[in-house]
């Protein structure tokens, strides 16, 4: 139930969820979604469950402690202890056992993260009590695995807000009264929205996003997923150059469809409840260089990193070497984040060396020649860095590069007709995926969403979706033909 | 109206949604019975069971089927019972039994059952010399063109076997298909013809003559049924072959091993099952012109589970490994005359 493309969450644990949320009066709905997500997790990871609960009032006693205190000491030790748990469960999970790493650790951290900083530095107008901080760390939409939402979207959730807020009178004259405007507006624009047509209203909107996004997942992602597979099975030794290329390409197309895909269910789902739409995904692959791509690719994760990582260390403004030196640190923990083997380290590396020839060597070619070439850097060098970031031995990792670039010499037992024989099993999503790529076609959506052949398409693909995960469940035999 | 107006998507997910799932409820114990038996509701809601039916051509209106859905949701009943099915009918009783019958028969003279190269394998050495009043052939080496008049029949590993053993696939006849089972081999059109027709292997062999039939299958349809049922399907198909091409060797090849990983941690697919059905269905040779075959020697480990490092998914070879299983095949043949 802890994935978003499951039959149990869709048709019992959301609905029946956005019932009670609602039936909640408004100042008790983060207490809902506090015990909703609770629910969540612990039905999907009951072991590590209390590792969850205990990060979050720790993180809360620190934050209220540190609420408009100095205290760097103790502000730094709650960092250090944040990260240190991250790593910890990281460590166990790779070496011990997988069941060690929570669920979704790797989110709710830097979520805790994120906001100690951002109290600390007093960015948070209004203290926090302990449920909105318990509620916005683990929120089921976004637990398991992101977007990374800072507090003040989570404020503006507008379920939140009172329906009947009381009257204010507003000094023109105090400093704050712009401020003190903009928060009248969005609660009036709260009292529009918090009728029951408005609450229909956000299900409606949120649901469009969600099937979009349970369309990519189910439809196309699970499937590419399947030829990736398939090169498995064959082992990466013995796949011909072209089919090798083909696997690239699949790959990239999955991850891509997989976690936009999710993106998109999980920004559905919170605009759903009230939260305003997160953009995690925004069109990598129309790019011009590898440096846009991560502004674009994840973004949620990206921003995290340079409002947290890079800036505080100084960014681009102390000179050129601490420059190229911030990056190679963001890179690598970038890497390291992902995960524990070595092909996330040499693929956050790649990521690095990529965007720094960009930085700085690109820039000195002419205009025309750089702008090519960073469109090759998106299009070619990013899909073969999939590949480093989807094969964790590195031997096979290394069998893999040399089917890419038979330069080295023959694979072993290659069939030439593996490529014609997949292409002719998977055109049609590795086409559709393809498609998809052009990005007017997600705009063309966007702008035309409501329009009624819109919501008929929705409407199929929903049932789509449905039909192929029906098939697929309780039935152990389903992705298991040999 | 205005609801409708405003939100039609949700209103036509939730009204289809109450629809589909009122009649999952009403129709489970009619026409998706089969599914319900199957289904466990506490993971998997009712909704599932309209689409599941959809997807074989199952309706709410339909009668409920018997027949080949029925099995089906037999095996999965069944499957549970396996272990005790294990004790009755494959006990160990009955395989001192077979092991005693290998003594006597030894003992009147067919000495060369001990140095049969089909390695140990008890039932196989009882069946070639079960009767002694037929000949004894043994397993032998071959050489490549030995193939040239051979059919494959079998799942995917047999489909791999044809496109990563070159030196095989350029001499011999597959007709292979992946998720194939004994069940439908017979009858599942798929064998290309020159006018590029799908016919059904049962045609196929009706129209083609080959002198030896190697048949590898039984993994997909290992959650089916008992091993009784399974071990009597196969007879069936070998009957059915039998009176297609009386002249042909048939070769039980027995059901290729997973890996430990694959067997420890799977219900269904995991060595326990395989070795109960290898055994059922080597009863069915006959040592004059059906014999069984054990390629699993040349892919395990010392504990009989496939060899980690010739697969990726832990069920089937590597094209890299191929190698081995045709290699097996190139040192056990029967040769008449």
């Amino acid at each position: 139930m802890i994935n978003f493309s499951d039959l149990t969450f869709i048709f019992r644990f959301l609905p029946v969820f956005l019932i009670a949320f609602f039936l909640t009066p408004t100042r008790y709905r983060k207490v809902t979604l506090f015990v909703g997500s609770l629910l969540f997790y612990a039905v999907g990871d009951l072991k590590m469950f209390p590792v969850l609960l205990g990060a979050i009032i720790i993180n809360f006693l620190f934050a209220k402690a540190l609420r408009g205190s100095n205290n760097k000491l103790l502000f730094g030790f709650i960092i250090v202890l944040d990260a240190l748990m991250l790593i910890e469960f990281k460590l166990l999970g790779q070496f011990v056992d997988n069941s060690f790493l929570p669920v979704g650790i790797s989110f709710f951290t830097f979520k805790m993260i994120s906001f100690q900083v951002d109290n600390y530095r007093a960015d948070i107008s209004k203290e926090p009590k302990f449920i909105d901080v318990a509620a916005y760390f683990c929120m089921f939409p976004q637990v398991v695995s992101g977007p990374i939402m800072r507090y003040s979207d989570f404020e503006k959730n507008v379920f939140f807000k009172k329906n009947d807020s009381e009257l204010e009178v507003i000094d023109l004259d105090d400093e704050n009264a712009d401020e003190m405007l903009e928060e009248k507006e969005v609660d009036n624009f709260a009292d529009k929205k918090n009728n029951f047509a408005g609450i229909l209203e956000a299900i409606e909107d949120g649901l469009r996003y969600f099937v979009v996004g349970l369309g990519m997942k189910v439809l196309l992602a699970d499937h590419l997923a399947m030829l990736w597979k398939d090169i498995g099975t064959i082992g990466y030794e013995s796949v011909s150059t072209p089919l090798a290329w083909l696997g690239a390409v699949a790959y990239s197309l999955e991850l891509y469809f997989d976690f936009w895909g999710y993106s998109l269910m999980a920004a559905g789902v919170g605009m759903m409840i009230g939260f305003p739409f997160i953009v995690n995904f925004d069109q990598p692959y129309k790019s011009k260089n590898v440096g846009e791509f991560y502004r674009r690719w994840h973004a949620t994760l990206g921003s995290w990193f340079r409002d947290y990582i890079y800036i505080p260390m100084g960014g681009s403004r102390k000179g050129d070497k601490r420059t190229v030196l911030n990056l190679l640190v963001v890179w690598l923990i970038t890497g390291f984040w992902h995960g524990v083997t070595l092909n996330f380290i040499l693929w956050g590396v790649s990521i690095f060396i990529i965007i720094f020839c960009e930085k700085y060597l690109l820039k000195k070619l002419p205009e025309m020649t750089s702008a090519v070439i960073g469109r090759i850097n998106v299009l070619v060098l990013i899909p073969l860095t999939w590949v480093i970031f989807a094969i964790s031995d590195s031997t096979m990792l290394a069998d893999y590069f040399m089917r890419l670039f038979p330069f080295f010499g023959a694979g072993i037992a290659v069939n030439e007709g593996d490529f014609a024989k997949n292409l002719g099993m998977y055109w049609p999503v590795l086409l559709s995926g393809l498609l998809l790529l052009v990005p007017q076609i997600f705009e063309l959506f966007e702008k035309y969403k409501k329009k009624p052949v819109f919501t008929v398409l929705l409407l199929i693909l929903f049932w789509a979706c449905i039909y192929s995960l029906s098939n697929a469940a309780g039935n152990p035999f389903m992705y298991f033909r040999f | 109206m205005k609801i409708f107006k405003n939100c039609p998507l949700l209103v036509g997910v939730a009204a289809i949604s109450v629809i589909l799932s009122i009649i999952s409820y009403a129709c489970q114990s009619s026409a998706y019975s089969e599914y319900s038996e199957t289904l466990d509701f506490a993971s998997t809601p009712h909704i599932a069971l309209v689409f599941k039916g959809l997807s074989d051509g199952v309706y709410p209106w339909s009668e409920p089927t018997v027949g080949g859905e029925e099995l089906f949701a037999d095996g999965r009943n069944e499957i549970s019972e396996m272990g005790s099915l294990d004790n009755d009918e494959f006990s160990s009783g009955e395989k001192n039994d077979d092991a005693e019958s290998v003594i006597t028969v030894s003992a009147n003279g067919s000495l060369d059952v001990s140095g049969n190269s089909v390695s140990g394998n008890d039932s196989f050495e009882d069946t070639v010399s079960g009767n002694d009043s037929e000949k004894v052939y043994e397993l032998t080496a071959v050489d490549p063109e030995y193939f040239n008049d051979a059919l494959f029949i079998g799942d995917s590993r047999t489909v791999g076997l044809s496109e990563y053993c070159k030196e095989l696939d350029e001499r011999a006849t597959f007709y292979a298909k992946v998720s194939l089972t004994i069940f439908k081999v017979l009858n599942t059109p798929f064998v290309k013809t020159e006018n590029n027709d799908k016919i059904t292997v049962e045609q196929a062999l009706s129209e083609n003559q080959f002198a030896k039939i190697y048949i590898m299958l039984g993994l997909n349809e290992i959650g089916t049924g008992t091993p009784e049922y399974f071990a009597n399907a196969y007879a069936d198909v070998i009957a059915k072959i039998r009176e297609l091409q009386p002249d042909a060797i048939i070769y039980i090849q027995g059901i290729m091993h997973v890996t430990e990983a694959k067997s420890s941690t799977d219900k269904y697919f995991n060595n326990e099952n395989i070795d109960i059905r290898n055994e059922a269905i080597a009863q069915l040779a006959n040592g004059q012109d059906i014999f069984y075959l054990d390629m699993n020697e040349s892919v395990d480990d010392e504990n009989g589970n496939l060899l980690a490092e010739l697969t990726f998914d832990d069920v089937h070879l590597k094209a890299s490994s191929y190698q081995r299983w045709y290699d097996y095949l190139l040192g056990h043949a029967i040769v008449k005359q």
